[in-house]
């Protein structure tokens, strides 16, 4: 919108100004035509196809049918049976998100903080390691923790071969990991559990929570921190009053944009989540590719999940403004 | 999706433009076959694109069928990666609303092709009367639409019991799975609601494929199967997470491919495939001709290729796949018979998978997702 309202003003300029401001139309237009293109005509139809409606054993049509919306909250089947299938989903959309994106941000925090103390030479090298651990794509470090946990290759190898589940057995702590779902009878086993879906989605964002902290903590100013120090403050003190104060922003923003991009996350999910503690990005793909070629129901999903994000940023940013305002 | 009924007009009426474009062109191209057909055809430029399923599958067939093809017939083919049969509708029924496929020869398993015919305009028909060879073929696999017959099978395969040999002997029954003492956390199954562990429940406990025409026939089933979940500790979407799993020792035992399963054991991993006396799901793909394609007189020579029982045997030899023959229409040894094939085969229901999908695959995801 602001763009349009740009563009109407740029093509009345005062006089003396024409020259430069020939560049802008173009540029504005071209930008207009990207945004329109590439954003709001795709979700436009997204929008459309949700409304579609499904032809049982074939695919879908053009339609206005709202039950594809009505089947999210209360199943296909209704009202002869009911189900929370799609909101426990929606769930779990955000249970995994929420907490891989905090963990991956408290724990890539003291990390950012201790790397933007050091040299010039070894934060760049740090950057651009982080940098490279970006290029891995969701596939490959989906892959990685896979074998690192996989039963002949992996933590319960090293179980095995330490004698760990062996004393575990004698001690009966074994039947407790079983009844926990975290062992089989032949030894302990970490796939499917939530704690392995939610390391590795933090893994998959860490880089990033590094990357996207690391101006904010630079930019701390040395001489605040060592006047705390020499005023007789401890470590813990500085960092609580001095430090942490001064990247509150950062670190909020940063949780939100992992949050936001870990909804989306869809094969650590596939690959590590029980079918029980799924998401709903897994069930919009399995609606739009899967057997069933039910694209307005996985669109419908898809703007579901959508809107309710947006509702929880819109919290978010109303509680900042009012901790804000009080302050 | 563009192809229904009750589009907007221009897409209405753009489709049976292109239908009767192409079907010209195909009626030339066969008239031109035919009229020049005892004489040698200039071969160069003769090319066809044939879809198949990625990975192993894909290379066996370039490695060994295609160039046995070319031989024969001096066409060139081009192949194309299908990630699996029903992704690859999608993708086809997008490039064909778009005017222009990626294939002309696609592979599809029977349920797709199914929905492929249901939807209707993206299959042409096939004049089989023109192909002797098909007639070695059993008729179960000329699939007939409402226009023809749409799909001649290519090759066969069997979802198979698997374990591993290593750490339990052969169960004789699927039944023994749901036995937790010995399996408890350690199966791997698909999960896919039509991926036939239902077909499997209902040949094991209930009576076959009937047991799908009532929605509680279903709902019994699907309740047999969750009984099933204490024991799973993967339900693969992906047939690469079963085959680690296998390879890992992550799952003992569980339902795969009978083909791959050979190969790995030929590898030397420790894996074995079952026929339990119920039998094992049988599945098998049919080479479906696009109705944008202009290459029908090619194609038509493909299938005839595909359905000798040379070529047949070829297949089960070089990609482990099961002949849609009887085996003394090959010369495949009763060893590599037996290595491709077993009896008896559970013939999925298909119509149902179909008919009623969006109720089996909510009720099997609520059974999923459930404690």
């Amino acid at each position: 919108m602001t763009t349009t309202v740009g563009v109407e003003s740029s093509t009345t300029p005062p006089p003396g100004l024409a020259p430069p401001q020939r560049r802008l139309p173009l540029a504005n237009t071209i930008f207009c035509v990207v945004v329109v293109s590439f954003c709001i005509i795709p979700f436009l139809l997204v929008i459309a196809i949700s409304f579609g409606e499904k032809i049982e054993g074939a695919a879908w049509r053009w339609s206005f049918d709202h039950s594809n919306y009505l089947r999210f909250f209360v199943g296909a089947d209704w009202p002869d049976t009911r189900t929370t299938l799609y909101i426990r989903r929606l769930w779990f959309s955000f249970y995994y998100a929420i907490i891989a994106s905090v963990l991956a941000v408290a724990t890539a925090f003291p990390f950012a903080y201790v790397m933007s103390r050091q040299s010039r030479r070894s934060q760049t090298l740090w950057l651009v390691f982080l940098l490279s651990a970006v290029s891995l794509s969701e596939v490959f470090v989906v892959m990685g923790w896979d074998i690192l946990l996989s039963n002949r290759s992996g933590l319960p190898m090293v179980f095995k071969e330490t004698g760990l589940t062996d004393w575990l057995k004698t001690s009966g702590w074994f039947e407790v990991l079983r009844e926990w779902g975290l062992a089989n009878p032949r030894n302990v086993r970490f796939k499917p559990t939530d704690f392995a879906t939610i390391v590795t989605m933090s893994y998959l964002v860490w880089p990033y929570a590094v990357i996207l902290l690391y101006p904010a903590l630079a930019r701390i100013d040395n001489s605040m921190l060592e006047a705390a120090r020499t005023m007789g403050a401890p470590p813990l003190t500085v960092l609580r009053t001095v430090v942490l104060p001064s990247v509150r922003l950062p670190v909020i923003g940063t949780t939100l944009i992992l949050f936001v991009f870990l909804l989306g996350s869809y094969v650590a999910i596939t690959v590590f989540a029980h079918p029980s503690r799924q998401t709903l990005a897994v069930s919009v793909y399995d609606s739009v590719r899967g057997a069933t070629m039910n694209a307005p129901f996985g669109a419908a999903q898809a703007i579901v999940l959508l809107i309710t994000a947006v509702l929880v940023l819109l919290i978010v940013w109303m509680i900042g403004r009012r901790t804000e305002a009080l302050q | 999706m563009p192809h229904l009924k009750s589009d907007s007009s221009t897409l209405s009426t753009a489709t049976p433009e292109k239908n009767r474009r192409t079907f010209l062109k195909t009626a030339g191209a066969v008239a031109a076959a035919s009229a020049f057909g005892s004489f040698p055809v200039i071969a160069q430029n003769r090319t066809l694109k044939v879809g198949s399923y990625g990975g192993y599958f894909e290379d066996s067939f370039k490695k060994h069928v295609y160039p046995a093809f070319t031989e024969a017939t001096g066409i060139a083919v081009e192949s194309v990666t299908q990630p699996n049969s029903t992704d690859w509708l999608v993708t086809m029924q997008q490039a064909a609303s778009a005017g222009s496929v990626p294939a002309d020869l696609s592979l599809y398993a029977r349920d797709t092709m199914i929905k492929a015919s249901r939807i209707g305009g993206l299959l042409s028909s096939i004049d089989v009367a023109k192909i002797p060879s098909t007639e070695n073929l059993d008729p179960y696999f000329l699939f007939e639409g409402g226009e023809g017959v749409l799909g001649v099978g290519a090759m066969s395969w069997f979802t198979s019991m698997v374990i591993n040999p290593d750490e339990i002997d052969a169960p004789a029954s699927w039944a023994d799975f749901w036995d937790q003492e010995q399996f408890e956390s350690s199966l791997g199954l698909s999960r896919n609601f039509n991926s036939n562990l239902l077909d499997i429940v209902a040949a094991t406990f209930f009576d076959g494929a009937k047991t799908f025409d009532t929605e509680d026939g279903i709902v019994a089933l699907v309740e047999k199967a969750a009984e099933l979940k204490p024991n799973v500790t993967l339900w693969w979407s992906g047939e690469s997470q079963m085959e680690q799993g296998m390879k890992n020792g992550d799952v003992i035992g569980g339902m795969y491919y009978h083909d791959v399963a050979s190969l790995m054991a030929a590898d030397g991993f420790p894996i074995k495939s079952v026929f339990p006396k119920e039998g094992n799901p049988q599945g098998y793909g049919s080479w479906c001709l696009s109705s944008l394609s202009e290459k029908s007189a090619e194609a038509m020579e493909f299938i005839a290729f595909s359905s000798e029982p040379s070529t047949q045997a070829l297949m089960s030899r070089m990609i482990g796949t099961a002949p849609l023959l009887e085996q003394s229409k090959t010369d495949l040894t009763d060893d590599e018979f037996a290595s491709v094939s077993g009896t008896p085969a559970i013939q999925p229901a298909y119509e149902a998978y179909l008919d009623k999908e969006t109720f089996i695959k909510e009720t099997w995801d609520n059974m999923l997702a459930a404690g």
